[in-house]
């Protein structure tokens, strides 16, 4: 596999917008072409390479056999992996918003934490993140009425609020807790959270959410049945009944005050 | 400047496609120019520049569409430049790229086609922020309280004096009649169901209304004839209905050189079925009726598969749309004159109602024998947006993309519609008239659509040769070709090249300023001042639009005196 390796030069004081940084870019590049791809930081141009310092194996190579290792704090980079098909990118360290924005095939893995917006409007391919995420995860960008719609995403640590917002498909995995509504207009996608949920599942369609820990549970909601899945017991909801949803709730603990 | 032996068609002057020149001076044809630019188009192109008679362009209810789609905004953006402002939105574009994108396409003017008076400073606004293109508004009375009152009194001449004060009030250019009563009853939840359904309080019916607006229209010798969305607009089986409402005004005669009455976006009013399951084309029917009935026009209002976004002052339909499709939705009561909605939505090829309307817009304007009474638009953004003229055109051009294309869609498209059997391809004379020429002459632009000594310095140039490619066969590059003008040239400046923006001038806003009889603008004043004081949520002085609003304006004078 060819390896390139990308180390922000110094602090980013605004946000660079590098959604250059991508295996199906960087493929059939040689090093010297991508260190000389253009990014914004802020409302400037840059090189990549003024930037970054840029090493590795050269090219041109195939885009499945690319993989990009990013090493350093990159929490103010933006758009890493957006639209990718192919290969495999590598996070050493915290990665900005929009972490594989709409991405179609390939896989992301981070270690450290994940920013908002990580892996918006998906269509496919995996990420996985070893520490937490921010707010929106596989959600649909403002104004969209579809978020993610096929592939996976893990997250070791906790979800910030809004998970899976408008999902119409793929499957989300937290093994931590999530915050407010998480998979609020769910379409038909999966979310399992293994700790604890706030109101989840606001105005579900269809699909399913699953909270391992406490879920506070909203009133539109109509409990169905307590079942038992690999060997734990769920309360099963159907909702939400106000746009006369069939999305299924299951719910290791409800907290009380229903509303 | 001088135009130097491009092959021009201009069908309002006899010119089909002769090798000739085009002189241009202070913004005019001229016979002959003195000097400047001299621009080389041989082998090329040459038309007037494009005239969009229907597209929504300006006003709330574009914004509205603006502000619920933050989601279109990011499609189609591109940055500013030295001379340009920054893009974005595909179908609810911003002001610059409305401008910035016609004259691409080589259009310099373009109408708004419903604003009601109450936000018609709004609409200015916005028109004084689209650059190049000349534009102008229509202006809605088909729900307005005093337009109401004045059928039920069978008053003609205050009427009339109505009409003119509320396009002065609203600059507007002509008069545009949306679901006349529907409008109205949406404000108690309800519809009209047909052309003699009565308006609920007021005792009138939308025959009443069209019949009596269509008579203000043509006492007052408007520009334009009155330009009306039709009742039961997308529904099944409403071309019943269209039919039922022309022949309810055949006997109404026009008072200008024009049409009688402009009926608009057709494909979305020749349906037949008795439902969504039994949907069929009824686009024939309305051709061969116009085909008998040369008083009356249309306009395609052809659907593009992908994203719409359904903005109009027919609020009772956007609400069933709403419901259709579980999408988005936003409704507007404008107080004493109409209601609105918007929905966005996307039209799939293998959505068999979708792959149906798309064939019934080609089929009305292939049916239709004389271009002069069918023009071609999308009813931007509602059957999609007007970046899409050029494949329009295409399929006018070439049978065989249209076969190509109705094997991509549902099968129903082929079925449920005579389109597979059209032989007729338009030629280029019929382009430029069902594209420049004919929504001139629709909207009564004297100086558009045409070269002729005296018309406007609009031309439009495209790279293609008229005499050597064959557009039944080389569909793609006719599209690729009217989709970036070589030039287009305003008021004698190009402002566009190779597709480009290369200069951004400041284009003028009709307006129509209509004398009445002083005796009944007195009549018209005095209900005003008791409406104002009574229902409106603003004062009659905040209401006009001033002059401000207008800093170009281009002014048309018609009335009774
Ligand atoms: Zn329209």
């Amino acid at each position: 596999m060819r390896n390139i390796v990308i180390r922000p030069r110094r602090h980013f004081r605004v946000p660079v917008e590098a959604e250059r940084i991508s295996p199906d870019v960087f493929a059939p590049l040689s090093i010297e072409e991508i260190r000389s791809l253009e990014v914004w930081e802020g409302n400037r141009r840059a090189a990549l390479s003024e930037l970054f310092d840029i090493s590795g194996d050269d090219g041109p190579g195939r885009g499945d056999e690319t993989q990009i290792s990013l090493s350093g704090d990159f929490s103010r980079v933006k758009r890493v992996g957006e639209k990718m098909t192919c290969g495999r990118i590598a996070v050493a360290g915290d990665v900005g918003m929009h972490a594989g924005n709409g991405m179609a095939a390939g896989e992301i893995l981070v270690d450290g934490n994940a920013g908002d917006w990580l892996g918006r409007e998906m269509r496919g391919g995996r990420i996985k993140v070893l520490g937490d995420a921010g707010d929106y995860v596989g959600a649909g960008y403002r104004g969209e009425s579809c978020g993610m719609r096929g592939g996976e995403i893990l997250i070791d640590g906790n979800a910030g609020d809004y998970l899976g917002e408008h999902l119409c498909g793929g499957a989300i995995t937290v093994l931590g807790d999530a915050g407010d509504f998480p998979g609020i207009a769910n379409r038909g996608g999966t979310i399992v959270i293994g700790g604890d949920a706030h109101l989840p599942g606001a105005e579900m369609a269809s699909g399913t959410i699953t909270v391992g820990g406490r879920a506070r549970v909203l009133p539109s909601y109509q409990y169905l049945e307590t079942v038992e899945i690999e060997g734990l017991r769920f309360k099963k909801f159907l909702g939400d009944l106000v746009e006369e949803g069939k999305g299924e709730l299951y719910a290791a603990s409800v907290e009380e005050g229903r509303g | 400047m001088i135009i130097e032996g491009g092959i021009v068609y201009d069908p309002i002057n006899g010119v089909l496609g002769e090798e000739m020149d085009i002189s241009i001076e202070d913004g005019r044809v001229v016979e002959k120019a003195g000097g400047g630019e001299v621009i080389d188009a041989r082998g090329m192109l040459v038309m007037p520049g494009g005239v969009d008679a229907h597209a929504h362009i300006a006003g709330g209810k574009v914004n509205t569409g603006r502000i619920m789609r933050p989601e279109d905004g990011r499609r189609g953006t591109e940055p500013r430049t030295k001379l340009l402002r920054p893009s974005t939105g595909y179908t609810v574009p911003n002001c610059y790229a409305i401008g910035y994108r016609y004259a691409r396409l080589g259009y310099t003017t373009a109408f708004e086609a419903a604003t009601p008076i109450l936000e018609a400073r709004h609409t200015h606004e916005e028109l004084e922020e689209i650059p190049i293109i000349d534009k102008g508004a229509l202006t809605l009375f088909g729900n307005n309280w005093e337009v109401l009152e004045c059928v039920r009194d069978g008053d003609l001449g205050k009427l009339a004096a109505f009409v003119a004060w509320g396009l002065r009030a609203s600059r507007g250019y002509g008069v545009k009649v949306v679901n006349p009563g529907g409008g109205e009853a949406w404000g108690f939840g309800g519809n009209v169901k047909g052309i003699d359904d009565p308006v609920p309080s007021f005792d009138v019916t939308p025959r009443e209304i069209i019949r009596y607006l269509m008579r203000a229209n043509e006492a007052l010798r408007l520009p334009h004839s009155v330009h009306l969305h039709t009742n039961n607009l997308g529904k099944p089986g409403n071309y019943e209905t269209t039919l039922e409402t022309l022949r309810a005004v055949e006997d109404i005669a026009a008072t200008r050189d024009r049409q009688v009455l402009h009926v608009t976006h057709m494909q979305f009013s020749a349906y037949g079925g008795t439902g969504w399951r039994d949907f069929e084309s009824r686009a024939s029917d309305i051709a061969d009726y116009f085909n008998k009935h040369n008083q009356f026009t249309m306009d395609m209002g052809q659907l593009i598969f992908g994203s719409a976004t359904t903005m109009t002052a027919d609020a009772p339909l956007e609400y069933g749309n709403a419901r259709l499709l579980k999408a988005k939705w936003s409704n507007h009561d404008i107080e004493l004159e109409e209601s609105s909605g918007v929905v966005p939505l996307v039209y799939g090829r293998k959505n068999p109602i979708n792959a149906i309307q798309w064939a019934i817009g080609l089929e009305l304007a292939l049916l239709t024998e004389d271009p002069w009474q069918m023009i071609m638009t999308t009813d931007h953004p509602n059957g999609g947006p007007f970046v899409n003229y050029p494949e329009v055109v295409a399929l006018l051009m070439s049978r065989r993309k249209r076969e190509e294309e109705m094997a991509t869609l549902h099968d129903l498209a082929s079925k449920r519609t005579s389109l597979p059997s059209i032989e007729r391809e338009m030629d280029w004379n019929d382009v430029a008239i069902v594209t420049r020429a004919g929504p001139a002459r629709i909207l009564g632009l004297q100086e558009k659509g045409h070269l002729g000594v005296g018309a406007d310095g609009d031309v439009s140039i495209y790279e293609i040769n008229p005499e050597k490619v064959d557009p039944s066969r080389d569909h793609e590059v006719v599209k690729a070709a009217l989709a970036r003008a070589k030039y287009t040239i305003k008021a004698g400046e190009v402002v566009a090249r190779d597709g480009e923006v290369v200069a951004v001038p400041q284009g003028r806003t009709y307006w129509v300023d209509a004398s009445v009889p002083e005796a009944d603008a007195a009549r018209v004043r005095a209900d005003l001042v008791e409406k104002f004081a009574k229902y409106y949520s603003i004062q009659l002085s905040n209401y006009m639009v001033q002059d401000a609003y207008v800093t170009r304006p281009r002014v048309v004078r018609a009335g009774v005196i």
